[in-house]
């Protein structure tokens, strides 16, 4: 029925088959572990003439040679452990070395690269050395968007006003990575970008000026004010939201009047984040509008109007108590419910 | 008259293997097309991954919280050590929901007391409709923690309420008793920051029998050398590495695993969460997800992280086993009738042309052809009908040529995460592999063949769970649906 030749030849094959695949299993597995004694050997040669060029900060030729002699993967892996425990002038000394063993060098020649995953690598090397290289100043408009992402966070330690002022245009970037790592790239820059930001939220919309109003939250400063509470009458919903939260941080008499107008919003969104923002400001004042919202139609908001109340104090908790013996069964729920909340799981 | 019917017999016993046998070579050679799409994937993943700095990027306050929806049901043994793993991964902006559905123990009492809970007014917006809250619990030591009690509805049911009550932009729906790596939350939402239509993503479970683990966490990896365990390590490896992977890049992927998965909440809701009637409710959401993207636009894409993220324990008997088995394969049946409108349907794009055919005649159907050649070629060699060279190909195109496969997957595992490094793992892992097929392997044909027939039959019950625990007092806990 079948030929005996036809079945040796599928024998032979699925026992080449087999055979390839314990060989490449075992022989891999074998190169792994040679590989893992080798680098840890060699890391430890690595690591203890990095340890000394460092902590020294005097140039021993020697030990500098001992780095060069070392092979590249060893080099690298070597410079970016270390790197992670150093700043200041530890880290400084640290690029110093990497530039003289080429480790930097090598880098830079991966940021040039075609293909995008050695531009990639090249980014990550600069970026925890810290080294401030034009070239990954230009990955910021690379065609990858894991690319930018990467040349963002590298950013973010060598803020500049230019740098800032690219990566505030990036904050419309269409790929949801490369803008997710711009506005966290701006957070952690600090205060410097303040008045740039403030700038950019003065002439953008959209999108972009939602990406900007996220990141000047944690920073509140009075000078994107102005900015918040144009962009607080935006038609886009997302952004009106990120304009309350904004304000609420910022705080103050104006602030606070626009948001008591967003306590009428229509999106149930803008007028937690509105009430959230009143909250935030412990302003009292705002106490019986709050005590309104607690009869919102959405949960959302009569939450959020819950919480501020409480976080609002004394005058708060006379509101919300008084919410208990009223009429609207909703809004005495969710009183009862803020009331009853643990200090940790009203925060 | 009978030597027609026996003409008639033996043309079956012929034609019938042949047809079995071009099935199995279809099959391989599908596999092989995911195993190079797996590979590909890898590679690509591992590249982006290397030497990525994820402790600044994802430990944002930008990152979106994340609400983490715990089922249990008698967990009182293992409850506390569970939820202490919970409340310490590494993710900057995390809420963890315990939903007790109608524990009989002490599951509750040791919370209340483990983590200082307080009773607070049942209130909640109800969004979906499920089994009564009996209380609610906030604690006043860990702010984003949140204990429901609730009547027993099922793993549905009390992942319903938790939706309730969650407040992230995305939930993870987990099992109480899955290890979640420290880091797991960080790789998981990966997809979710490089990507706006994303609504769900699940990652690598692996299996935890024979490991070490402490407090919660994973501390040294090692192959079972119980026989099931074992070939279940390969199982999961195979069904993770390369074939969730292999369709991540074809872009069909609608399995997430019950044991851990991240979902876009307001997705969730909108389709209307999970649902109670179905054993498979993890795989229904999910497909429901995709299907609701095509018919009415919007996200829709499911993503899988490669990198091991969560443990879960096998088990060891063949009686358990048995069940889960038939479960599955019941829930596959149901999601597959439930849905079948979309198969071999253009509007559903790859998930109906590609991935609906394949799931239909490749996992559901596969039972039940491997049955019909096992015993027409029994009863071929019992009648002389079928000769030996043909019995020895039939073994070789249907299970051969998987062992082969099933070693490539060792190698793929290998070559990237290789989390089973000594010379006793790699042993024991090909010899599972190679014993896969000498028993087990049909063993599960038979379990899978009894989900169908019961699903044909219309039932619905889970069959209960037993677990060793890892490596702590023996504990044994019942699927929700057993004690309703």
């Amino acid at each position: 029925m079948v030929s005996e030749s036809l079945l040796d030849i599928i024998m032979i094959i699925e026992v080449v088959l087999l055979a390839l695949a314990v060989s490449v299993y075992f022989v891999h597995g074998l190169w792994l572990r040679t590989t893992a004694r080798r680098m840890e050997r060699l890391s430890k040669i690595a690591r203890e003439a990095l340890a000394r060029l460092v902590t020294r900060g005097l140039v021993n030729v020697e030990d500098i040679e001992l780095l060069k002699s070392l092979p590249h993967d060893v080099q690298t892996f070597a410079f970016l452990e270390i790197s992670r425990n150093l700043s200041g002038t530890g880290k400084e000394r640290l690029r110093f070395v990497a530039q003289q063993v080429g480790v930097i060098d090598r880098a830079r020649a991966l940021c040039i690269h075609k293909r995008w995953t050695r531009r990639l690598r090249g980014a990550r090397i600069l970026s925890q050395l810290d080294v401030a290289d034009p070239l990954v100043h230009k990955l910021l408009s690379d065609p990858h968007p894991a690319v930018r992402a990467q040349a963002a966070e590298w950013a973010a330690a060598q803020a500049s006003t230019e740098l800032v002022a690219a990566m505030l245009e990036l904050l419309a970037d269409p790929a949801t990575q490369a803008r997710f790592a711009v506005q966290n790239a701006l957070l952690r820059m600090g205060t410097i970008i303040a008045a740039p930001l403030a700038t950019f939220l003065e002439t953008h919309s959209g999108r972009a000026a939602e990406a900007g109003l996220r990141v000047a939250e944690p920073i509140a400063e009075l000078r994107f004010l102005e900015s918040a509470l144009r962009l607080s009458r935006a038609d886009d919903i997302g952004v009106r939201e990120a304009s309350a939260r904004l304000l609420g941080a910022i705080g103050g008499a104006e602030a606070a009047a626009r948001l008591i107008e967003m306590l009428g919003d229509d999106a149930d969104r803008v007028r937690a984040a509105a009430a959230s923002g009143l909250g935030r400001m412990h302003y009292w004042q705002a106490g019986s509008l709050l005590a309104e919202r607690l009869r919102d139609q959405r949960w959302r908001v009569r939450r959020e109007a819950g919480l501020a109340l409480r976080a609002i104090g004394a005058a708060g908790t006379l509101f919300l108590r008084k919410a208990l013996k009223g009429d609207d069964r909703f809004a005495a729920d969710m009183a009862q419910q803020v009331l009853d909340l643990p200090e940790a799981a009203a925060g | 008259m009978r030597e027609i019917i026996a003409l008639w017999a033996t043309q079956f016993l012929v034609k019938g293997q042949f047809v079995v046998l071009l099935y199995f070579l279809a099959v391989n050679g599908w596999y092989l097309v995911l195993l190079v799409s797996s590979l590909l994937e890898l590679r690509r993943h591992m590249l982006l991954i290397a030497d990525e700095s994820r402790h600044l990027l994802l430990s944002s306050t930008l990152s979106p919280t994340i609400s983490i929806l715990a089922p249990a049901f008698n967990e009182e043994a293992t409850i506390e050590v569970s939820l202490r793993a919970l409340l310490a991964l590494k993710y900057p902006s995390l809420e963890v929901i315990v939903i007790s559905d109608g524990s009989k123990d002490r599951t509750v009492d040791v919370l209340i007391q483990k983590f200082d809970l307080v009773p607070v007014k049942t209130i909640y917006e109800r969004k979906i409709e499920t089994k009564p809250v009996r209380a609610l619990y906030r604690s006043s030591t860990f702010q984003g923690l949140v204990v429901v009690d609730k009547e027993n509805g099922g793993k549905a049911d009390a992942l319903n309420v938790g939706l309730s009550f969650a407040r992230g932009e995305l939930i993870c729906a987990m099992d109480a008793d899955t290890l979640i790596e420290a880091d797991g939350l960080q790789r998981m939402v990966r997809p979710f920051l490089y990507a706006t239509d994303v609504v769900a993503t699940g990652g690598t479970i692996r299996v935890v029998n024979g490991s070490v683990v402490k407090h919660g966490r994973v501390e040294k990896t090692s192959v079972p050398t119980n026989l099931l365990a074992g070939i279940q390590v390969v199982e999961y490896l195979r069904a993770f590495l390369f074939g969730r992977l292999g369709w991540n890049r074809l872009g069909g992927n609608i399995i997430i695993s019950g044991a851990f998965g991240l979902f876009h909440r307001e997705a969730v809701l909108s389709a209307g969460g999970y649902l109670h009637d179905t054993v498979g409710e993890d795989m229904e959401l999910v497909v429901r997800l995709k299907r609701l993207s095509y018919q009415h636009g919007g996200p829709g894409k499911i993503a899988f992280v490669p990198d091991p993220v969560a443990w879960t324990e096998v088990p060891e008997s063949a009686r358990v086993l048995g069940r889960q088995r038939d479960r599955w394969h019941r829930g596959l049946a149901d999601v597959l009738w439930r849905h079948r409108g979309m198969l071999l349907n253009p509007r559903y794009g790859v998930t109906g042309l590609l991935v609906f055919p394949y799931y239909a005649f490749v996992e559901l159907l596969a039972p039940v052809i491997e049955a019909v050649g096992l015993v027409s070629l029994v009863l071929g060699l019992a009648f002389g009908v079928v000769d030996w060279t043909f019995a020895g190909l039939f073994y070789l195109t249907a299970y051969g040529l998987g062992t082969a496969l099933t070693a490539f997957t060792l190698i793929l595992e290998d070559l990237s995460f290789h989390r089973y490094n000594s010379f006793r793992d790699r042993a024991l892992l090909f010899w599972w592999a190679l014993l896969e097929n000498l028993g087990y392997r049909q063993l599960t044909v038979y379990w899978r063949l009894r989900g169908l027939w019961k699903f044909v039959r219309g039932r619905k019950d889970w069959g209960a769970m037993e677990r060793k625990g890892f490596r702590a007092p023996p504990v044994v806990a019942k699927s929700p649906d057993a004690a309703a």
